[in-house]
């Protein structure tokens, strides 16, 4: 069988019965002009690059003044060591206390500059090492008089920055 | 407080890190900020609104508003 060649007369084309079937639903309608889209937005512009001093400034000078007050106190324990009898040894063991105070200086900046949840993580943070510092101080306070052996009152401080530590990391972990 | 700062920043595709240096905090402080557990102070959430230049209340939504 062969195919019949097609009728050259428009009128015998065949027909879509899909918009002229008078039951269809549809409606044959004009094609739709295209929206004219708003241009894109302007891109993300790069991400500035910092130097290694502005990135980590605050670690750095703190990394500064403690190996300061480090080298000072150990210059400061070699000479008194040297002179033991020395009338001015009084003043050279007290030297480092001058870093050790811009150690601190620059403590109380970094903690002005931190931000709102930066500062409430921290206020947290003191809070528990405040108050578990006391605890554990108070409770072998009341085991030293049970006969436990004394403790320098020097361990205070670092139980105290270790507990600060843990501390800050379990809080930030809460708002993680 | 639930909020639409992902959808927000996505929009303009900015990662947190780029809105936190917009605003002036850190990368934590805007993903606790989007998380929802911290809202932020009165001065930062008029900051977020100027960010990204809609009202605090279309960012935001407060339990109140959804009662």
């Amino acid at each position: 069988m062969t195919e019949e060649t097609p009728s050259p007369n428009p009128a015998d084309a065949p027909v879509d019965p899909l918009y002229t079937h008078p039951a269809s639903p549809f409606l044959q309608t004009e094609v739709p002009t295209p929206v004219a889209f708003p241009p894109p937005p302007n891109p993300t512009p790069p991400a500035a690059i910092y130097s290694t001093w502005v990135l980590y400034r605050t670690q750095i000078e703190f990394g500064l003044a403690i190996l300061a007050y480090l080298m000072v106190l150990v210059g400061s324990i070699v000479v008194v060591q040297a002179n033991p009898d020395a009338g001015w040894r009084y003043y050279v063991v007290v030297l480092p206390v001058a870093p050790a105070a811009f150690v601190i200086w620059l403590f109380m900046r970094a903690l002005a500059r931190l931000d709102e949840l930066q500062k409430r993580v921290q206020m947290q943070a003191f809070g528990f090492s405040l108050g578990t510092t006391a605890l554990v101080t108070f409770g072998y306070g009341f085991l030293e008089g049970a006969g436990l052996p004394h403790l320098n009152w020097t361990y205070v401080l670092p139980l105290m920055a270790v507990l600060w530590a843990l501390g800050t990391a379990i809080i930030s972990w809460r708002y993680r | 407080m639930k909020n639409r700062l992902r959808v927000l920043r996505a929009e303009l595709d900015w990662s947190q890190a780029d809105l936190a240096e917009r605003l002036g905090v850190s990368r934590q402080t805007v993903n606790a900020i989007e998380t929802g557990k911290y809202d932020p102070s009165l001065p930062l959430a008029f900051s977020l609104a100027r960010t990204f230049k809609r009202r605090i209340e279309e960012i935001f939504e407060s339990e109140a508003s959804r009662a």
